[in-house]
């Protein structure tokens, strides 16, 4: 489970100590943004994608419960029981009340965040039910009793000779094989004993289509499908945000989708989902959990947008240096740091300060959020409820009394220049900025205002020469 | 109130004002001169092969050819295909010859939805899994696909790309995550 308590920047000091460990993290996170870079350029449409996605998501949530109530006709008459669940507890009760009514024993399940985001694995383990995670990275964080520290990748705060040793003393494997391939086939074969005796699977949505009544989920694995075409009863969790309009509004989401996430033209398998398979049954299980209360947010409802990629992550300076688990909220990076506070200002606050607002993820995610406004939107709110550190606060009231006297400012800055050049190293060497291993940065003449002042002069006077 | 009418009723007192659903077919995509070498080269990637049918082969010797000392082999390209009555029968299926209705260039994707299936099972245990597809039957973009492809199996279809594959030990790419270890897409 998710240690909800942690405070971002502590935990990721905490992350730094280990500094070739973060040193990884960092570059293997960069390398999957730099592979969704490379797809996006083979598409001379990507900017038009982006756009047509949004715009889609946007109009859909101006009309969510009209495409709902559209979703939950058009899924009944394919035989599909919907379900609704306003908030997690019912949403865990709805799951466990089909799986008990048909006296299941073993679930397996395909990713879900929202499952996460439910506390369902341990709400149904409480009550004498086996779930088997099968996505290989949620079964890794599964076994090690964890949260995923990422969204799509959610294993990757792990070194392979961590899993290595997990495995042989989980599945026995040898001891000291570290080859992915070997690990990998290894947990294959263990789960495939699962997807074959297990009583139900339950999966994710990635997309519900109004107009078929039918859901979308995408794996790399073949776990989702594996999980739903055996057992006879397929649950699929839903956020109600995962709504499109129409079929063809997937030739959009679906050339965005794994591009962003992992630099893929497509997932290995994109699988519609309208009905169980023969003899079996189909539920699907719609859940608020305070997402409508989100929607009626000027500020904040756009992020209701998102398609969970995980691109605004891959992009971040701060999460690639400070891993999933620095975050409180289940969802890290910036889509979970505008989420998490959005749902609990007072536990997830921290988060908002989790980012050098350099605007990055805004401009990698596929639907456009405005991520990183959010994330100031999100602070200021922060500030009002009282709710920031004192060291911070008052920082920052200091801060706004010197912008709000610019000659005040203006000396601080002459001072600062004077002074910081001769402060003796030993004074300096516990600084935050020093701590990380930095020199101060040398300190300029003049200050910004003053260049700018002696540009605009020499060009009046260049002007005037000719 | 249910829960239903309680979260409608929520949502239509929260909802930002309406905006426009685009067009999206006013966008122009991608296109590919060579539709099947797009596919071919981007399939290699995934865990997969492409072939076209050579003349006077049948797909059985491709697939005979590749695959030598394939175990239990089931072909539902044929009218008469072997039918099993659970799921689960499909556990020990080492090759799976299934029809492919659509190929689509710019990724690589097969869709399956074969209304003469009965357990969609198949797809997804059998170690090695071979899509015969018509030639003609080919695309650019998914727009395109999904202008095209039909729900005709139990309300089931897929796109497929390739092998099962993960990478979610230490990024590296491992082909046979819990699907098909091997894919080969034979145009016809």
């Amino acid at each position: 489970m998710k240690d909800d308590s942690v405070k971002h920047p502590q935990a990721a000091a905490e992350f730094l100590k280990d500094r070739a460990q973060a040193k990884w993290h960092d570059s293997a996170i960069w390398w999957v943004r730099q592979k969704r870079d490379a797809q996006a350029k083979q598409l001379p449409e990507w900017e038009e994608l982006r756009r047509l996605a949004r715009e889609i998501k946007a109009h859909t949530l101006s009309q969510l419960d009209d495409y709902l109530a559209q979703f939950e006709a058009n899924a009944q008459n394919n035989g599909v029981t919907v379900h609704w669940a306003a908030d997690a507890d019912e949403h865990n009760r709805i799951v466990h009340g089909i799986l008990a009514a048909r006296q299941v024993k073993k679930l397996v399940k395909s990713k879900s965040m929202l499952t996460e985001e439910c506390g369902l694995n341990p709400y149904l383990e409480q009550r004498g039910i086996e779930v088997v995670d099968t996505d290989l990275g949620e079964r890794i964080v599964q076994l090690r009793h964890e949260a995923p520290s990422h969204i799509v990748m959610p294993a990757i705060h792990l070194k392979k000779e961590q899993i290595s040793e997990l495995f042989h003393k989980e599945l026995g494997t040898e001891a000291g094989n570290n080859d992915p391939t070997y690990l990998t086939h290894a947990a294959r074969a263990n789960l495939r004993e699962h997807f074959l005796t297990a009583d139900a699977g339950l999966t994710g949505v990635n997309f519900a289509i109004a107009e078929t009544g039918g859901v979308v989920v995408c794996t790399n694995e073949g776990n989702a499908d594996l999980g739903t075409s055996l057992p006879p009863i397929h649950i699929a969790s839903m956020g109600l945000e995962k709504i499109i309009p129409r079929l063809e509004h997937l030739g959009v989401f679906t050339r965005l989708l794994a591009r962003s996430a992992i630099g893929s033209p497509v997932t290995t398998y994109t699988s519609h989902f309208h009905q169980a398979r023969p003899g079996g049954e189909m539920h699907i299980v719609i859940v608020d959990n305070g997402r409508s209360d989100i929607l009626g947010n000027e500020d904040f409802y756009q992020s209701l947008r998102c398609i969970r990629c995980g691109a605004c992550m891959n992009t971040c300076p701060v999460y690639r240096r400070s891993s999933g688990f620095s975050y409180s909220y289940i969802i890290p990076g910036p889509i979970g740091s505008t989420l998490g506070p959005s749902r609990d200002m007072k536990k997830h606050g921290s988060m908002a300060f989790a980012c050098s607002t350099c605007g990055s993820c805004s401009n990698v995610c596929p639907v456009k959020i405005n991520l990183h406004e959010q994330l100031v939107l999100h602070r200021k709110k922060a500030f009002e409820q009282n709710l920031l550190p004192a060291g911070k606060k008052m920082g920052l009231l200091a801060m706004r009394f010197l912008t709000q006297h610019p000659a005040l400012f203006d000396l601080g800055g002459k001072v600062m220049r004077k002074v910081v050049p001769i402060i003796p190293e030993s004074l300096t060497r516990h600084s935050a900025w020093s701590r990380a291993g930095r020199d101060l940065p040398p300190m300029p003449a003049q200050s910004f205002k003053e260049l700018y002042q002696q540009r605009s002069q020499d060009k009046q006077d260049k002007e005037g020469q000719q | 109130m249910s829960a239903r009418d309680t979260i409608l009723a929520r949502i239509r007192q929260n909802r930002p004002a309406a905006t426009a659903l685009p067009d999206i077919h006013a966008v122009p995509f991608i296109r590919y001169d060579d539709q099947f070498a797009a596919f071919a080269t981007l399939i290699r990637n995934l865990g997969g092969d492409a072939v076209q049918l050579p003349d006077g082969q049948s797909v059985a010797d491709v697939v005979a050819a590749r695959w030598p000392d394939a175990g239990r082999t089931v072909d539902l390209t044929v009218p008469q295909h072997e039918e099993v009555d659970d799921p689960h029968a499909w556990h020990d299926v080492d090759v799976a010859i299934v029809p492919g209705q659509l190929a689509v260039a710019e990724n690589a994707t097969v869709w399956v939805s074969h209304p003469d299936n009965r357990f969609r099972s198949i797809y997804f245990l059998t170690q090695k899994l071979v899509l015969v597809v018509p030639r003609e039957a080919m695309v650019d973009t998914m727009r395109d696909a999904y202008a095209r492809i039909q729900l005709a199996e139990h309300g089931f279809g897929a796109f497929i790309s390739g092998s099962s594959r993960t990478a979610d030990i230490e990024q590296s790419l491992v082909m046979g995550a819990h699907g098909a270890m091997a894919a080969l897409v034979i145009f016809v």
